[in-house]
């Protein structure tokens, strides 16, 4: 078997051992219920209570707003769908404005309450060539009658950053009072420094696996107070916004990843940075290879490319046969490598776009992992190149 | 591998006989089908699978040229008021075509499927036979694979009754082995059926049905494409009781034509000369064959003409033949060996 080049942090990122360390004392023995009184439950609480806390500084936000949740799907959902609802409690007409290039958790989110109340419109609004939301075009979208403003702050697929200030600074200026926005942060946590660069936003969104944490983990952070409706009122725990018992073992591994990412960050960046821009000149030597939004603002860890008249389930299989983890960054349900919404939102023929390559990396990836996958990639694609 | 038992076991069998085994799934269909959105349900048993036996798995899309070579084609036949055989198109285009391709340019030696067929090393050469199940036999759907094919193909269950692949399925503990058989075309959901897949992508024509030796109008049909050349099913019998056959659809004229079985037999079958395809050497005009035009239906002797025009003539009356379909020829002195195949057109 040859040595495993992990190069899909994007998907999942390994899991740290100072997150599998701090979890350890929650997954066996008497965990108590947070919401009781006695002992047991007094440590679980102070442990989630704790956890809040660093999630809360990681986002820059106060920790009553923190909602522990079931992960980073979860969390989209329930900005989208919890805003609106409550919006259309005293409002006729709810819209929904998202961009084109969102994850599936907020498309499927906003998909979902236009397929299911007939007040709720979803507009959606148009990208560059780059990907990066078209402001005009938000402008287009708002009326009086949005309930939410959706934007993702960096795109998973090719780590391309959105402008969230304008998108804000527009989306508040068109309603009277100003309007919900929320930012799916969860390709960004693991580079940009979220205090600031969602500063402007009152809901973001992040998860604990593609910083290291565990699966089924993640949070909505609510910086300014909006009105939101509970999915699942439940014992209305999580300050009546997401009932259920909160799992104490999730929310300090969320708390531990977002620590280590937050004193890493500067160093991570720097050095991955660095790799990005190697990884992207070697490849643009390759036949057919080009570096999708070149110009771009990017998360330093997402390289992805398009190889024309190559297929990406070809690249992919003999990247695999070669120990190397990468992926096309768009999977259906199957498994299957399909189309991206995101590249067909940013005008690229599908033709390119199936020969789609991304190339994630983490703190753990060495430079030496970025010369082998230069290495292995270079001599697939030859071969297919026949 | 589909996620149905045959491909299962033949995966299993080529591992126990030493071959280095990757599974492949292909997803073809993108819209909602019996097993789910993208056969999702198929995909995990063929996933699953792989695991048990400990050989790596992967999902190939070929989606959008699913689409275009089988599904659209599939549509506007029955718009022009033909019946073509989806899975027989999707093996000769996607399975044995494109597969086929990706498999070389990967480095495999081979490709396996799990059809009830054989294909048989005769002096160098590969002929293709029927399975040895006679119930489940598909060498029908691979009538069109050609020598270069044959040679990269393996049908590791071909030889084995399908009693003994469940019996296989379940030694291996592969969780398919009592997986029912899919019987119907993958893109259409079984509770829906033809119609309404049809009607969701191209406008029905009504059309009257006419007795073909009467010229009377006998009754009306919402939907002619619907109709099939030969069907008996849904057509009504005459006032005599005698059953009435379909002789001939005509979107076009909005007509339908049926008959009684003696007024409709027919003596000659019209192919397409441009679809005819070889396992070897060609047919000669006047050459013996045996032809067999449905996945499972008998076979007819008949005699392949291929002189100014293209077509079969047959021994003895049969109902009449749908264009569109597939008409496989099998050798009339070994019976279970494929000659060739060609598409049934209008005449």
């Amino acid at each position: 078997m040859s040595e495993q080049l992990y190069f899909d942090h994007a998907a999942s990122a390994p899991r740290r051992d100072e997150v599998t360390d701090a979890m350890e004392r929650w997954q066996h023995g008497t965990v108590g219920n947070p919401s009781g009184s006695h002992r047991a439950a007094r440590e679980a609480r102070r442990a989630i209570e704790e956890a809040r806390d660093e999630i809360a500084d990681f986002v820059g936000a106060r920790p009553g707003g923190v909602i522990f949740t079931g992960g980073g799907t979860e969390s989209c959902h329930l900005a989208i769908v919890g805003t609106t609802i409550a919006h259309r409690r005293n409002h006729e007409q709810s819209v929904v404005v998202i961009s084109k290039v969102e994850h599936n958790a907020v498309l499927d989110a906003a998909a979902f309450v236009d397929h299911e109340y007939d007040d709720v419109e979803v507009r959606y609004v148009d990208v560059d060539a780059d990907g990066v939301v078209d402001i005009e075009s938000l402008q287009e979208r708002m009326d009086a009658n949005v309930a939410i403003v959706s934007v993702m702050t960096a795109n998973n697929e090719t780590g391309v950053c959105q402008p969230l200030d304008a998108v804000t600074s527009v989306a508040n200026a068109s309603v009277p009072g100003g309007v919900a926005t929320h930012t799916d942060a969860i390709a960004a946590a693991p580079w940009l420094y979220l205090p600031t660069v969602t500063a402007t936003v009152d809901l973001v969104s992040i998860c604990a696996h593609k910083i290291g944490g565990p699966v089924n983990s993640g949070a909505l952070i609510m910086r300014n107070e909006v009105a939101l409706e509970a999915l699942v009122p439940g014992g209305g725990q999580e300050r009546g916004r997401r009932g259920g018992t909160v799992d104490v073992a999730a929310a300090v591994g969320l708390a531990a990843a977002v620590r280590l990412t937050q004193k890493e960050l500067v160093d991570v960046n720097d050095r991955v940075v660095d790799y990005q821009q190697k990884l992207c000149a070697a490849l643009s030597f390759l036949p057919g290879c080009a570096i999708t939004a070149p110009a771009a603002r990017k998360v330093p860890g997402t390289v992805h490319v398009t190889f024309e008249g190559i297929a990406s389930d070809e690249l992919l299989f003999l990247l695999d046969q070669e120990g190397v983890c990468a992926s096309a960054a768009s999977s259906c349900s199957s498994g299957a490598a399909v189309a991206s919404h995101v590249l067909a939102a940013m005008g690229m023929p599908f033709e390119r776009a199936r020969g789609s390559l991304r190339l994630t990396m983490g703190p753990e990836t060495t430079e030496h992992d970025v010369d082998q996958v230069i290495a292995k990639l270079s001599a697939a694609v030859y071969r297919l190149k026949g | 591998m589909s996620g149905g038992v045959d491909s299962s076991v033949a995966a299993g069998l080529l591992l126990e006989q030493g071959h280095e085994v990757v599974g492949a799934t292909l997803k073809l269909w993108g819209g909602v089908s019996d097993s789910g959105c993208c056969s999702v349900a198929d995909v995990d048993d063929a996933r699953r699978v792989a695991q048990t036996l400990g050989i790596d798995h992967h999902v190939f899309n070929y989606t959008e040229e699913f689409n275009r070579h089988v599904v659209e084609p599939f549509v506007r036949a029955h718009a022009e008021g033909t019946s073509p055989n989806p899975c027989i198109e999707c093996n000769r285009h996607i399975k044995f075509d494109l597969l086929f391709d990706r498999a070389r340019r990967l480095g495999f030696d081979a490709v396996a499927t799990g059809h009830h067929a054989q294909v048989r090393d005769h002096d160098g050469r590969h002929e293709l036979v029927r399975g040895a199940d006679e119930q489940k036999d598909q060498s029908y759907v691979l009538g069109y694979l050609n020598e270069d094919q044959l040679a990269m193909l393996l049908l590791p269950i071909g030889a084995l009754q399908k009693s003994e692949v469940r019996a296989h399925a379940e030694r291996l503990g592969l969780r398919t082995w009592d997986k029912p058989d899919s019987q119907d075309v993958c893109f259409i959901e079984a509770s829906k059926g033809r119609e309404v897949f049809l009607r969701q992508r191209v406008p029905l024509t009504r059309a009257t049905i006419v007795d073909r030796s009467s010229g009377d109008v006998v009754g009306e049909t919402d939907a002619a494409e619907l109709m099939t050349v030969g069907q008996r099913r849904g057509v009504l019998p005459n006032r005599d009781g005698e059953k009435r056959y379909v002789a001939s659809v005509n979107v076009d004229e909005r007509r339908v034509e049926i008959g009684t079985l003696d007024e409709v037999l027919v003596t000659r079958i019209a192919l397409d000369e441009s679809s005819l395809s070889f396992t070897h050497e060609a047919l000669k005009d006047r050459d013996e064959v045996l032809a067999q035009w449905s996945a499972h239906g008998r076979v007819q002797v008949a005699t392949f003409r291929h002189d100014d025009a293209c077509f079969l003539e047959l021994a003895s009356p049969a109902r009449p033949v749908a264009p569109g379909q597939t008409v496989v020829m099998y050798d009339v002195r070994q019976p279970t060996i494929v000659a060739g195949a060609a598409i049934v057109v209008r005449t």
